[in-house]
């Protein structure tokens, strides 16, 4: 019998993946896993582009000239941080044991850890338990994150 | 439980008003694909998942949902706020002037209000995580769908971002269905229901 064969993990291409055994069952809806160590954009890209992984960007024509320059701000920079542990982390769900990764997303959990605090420092706390008494209840702080200036 | 984190996940800056594009974008807050279907979804699935990699994956991807959710919203208050009567009256956002004023409704932009039927939890791993499948591509769709319609760069950009988010996510759960195959019956995947038998 014939069986259909797939190339071995590591030689599919950034746009592809392995499947077990090289053969995917049927009646069973069948995604291939993406590969251990997949190539990355740096985080302010990944913020941008809305992915942490070149392999994930499947952009549509109407969107493709349209890119903003990051803004240059605490903010923009803590989103990014906390956007590759976000991504990075959804990554993890499903490749527990991808050291390098992994290894990544420790040194991101210290640096957003640097920029929140950096960050908060300029414009106030980002959660409630943040709030310092040197600060008075600066919690209601405008502007709040929808209103004109909330993203400065 | 949940905590508020006072920013959103990506910067939404625009600068001109449209009411006619708030009127459309409108169905990724609460139309049958839209953001809050999606974070409900999934944060009901995920009690009946029966493995962490499930349970991880539907918690986070729901949570940022919730954080799209927030942002749509945020496109569509920078879209319409201190609107005049005729910007109201010309740019088509009169009947939902009348009901919400400049308030933030989830609805779709056809003016059907936000429906549960739009969203599906089965308590079966294979059928919920299949159904995942398809709402985020129904959701990428939706925002393929307002590129269209859209010549803001500024919405066009934020907009850009939650499509390649739905990709993303579409992989993840198609990820999370394969590692989980691997748990189930060898010979018939269909033969328990593990969050049951």
């Amino acid at each position: 019998m014939q069986t259909e064969k797939t190339e071995q993990a590591g030689t599919c291409g950034i746009g592809k993946g392995t499947l077990p055994d090289g053969c995917a069952p049927l009646a069973y809806p069948y995604i291939p896993m993406q590969q251990n160590n997949p190539p990355r954009y740096n985080r302010a890209e990944a913020l941008q582009t809305g992915t942490l992984f070149p392999g994930l960007n499947l952009p549509f024509k109407a969107a493709m000239a349209e890119k903003m320059p990051t803004d240059n701000t605490a903010l923009a920079e803590l989103m990014a941080l906390d956007f590759a542990v976000d991504e990075l982390g959804l990554y993890l769900t499903t490749h527990p044991n991808d050291q390098e990764v992994l290894e990544l997303y420790w040194s991101y959990i210290k640096l957003a850890q640097e920029g929140r605090d950096k960050y908060q420092k300029m414009y106030g706390p980002l959660l409630q338990t943040d709030l310092t008494p040197e600060q008075g209840y600066a919690w209601l702080k405008d502007p709040w994150p929808w209103d004109e200036g909330g993203d400065d | 439980m949940f905590v508020y984190e006072k920013k959103l996940q990506y910067p939404v800056h625009i600068k001109t008003v449209n009411p006619k594009l708030a009127s459309l974008i409108i169905s990724q807050y609460g139309g049958p694909d839209g953001e809050l279907g999606a974070s409900l979804r999934y944060l009901s699935q995920r009690y009946t998942m029966p493995y962490p990699e499930l349970k991880g994956l539907l918690t986070d991807i729901g949570t940022e949902e919730l954080g799209h959710l927030e942002m749509v919203g945020t496109i569509v208050h920078q879209l319409t706020r201190d609107l005049t009567e005729k910007q109201v009256q010309e740019g088509g956002y009169d009947a939902y002037f009348i009901d919400h004023t400049e308030g933030i409704y989830p609805t779709a932009a056809s003016g059907t209000p936000w429906s549960a039927s739009g969203i599906g939890v089965k308590g079966d791993l294979i059928a919920d995580l299949t159904e995942d499948l398809a709402a985020e591509q129904k959701a990428r769709v939706t925002y393929d769908n307002i590129l269209r319609f859209s010549d803001d760069p500024d919405v066009k950009d934020v907009i850009r971002y939650l499509r390649a988010r739905e990709i993303v996510h579409f992989q993840r759960f198609g990820e999370g269905l394969r590692l989980a195959r691997d748990r189930l019956d060898e010979k018939n995947v269909y033969y328990t229901n593990p969050s049951f038998d």
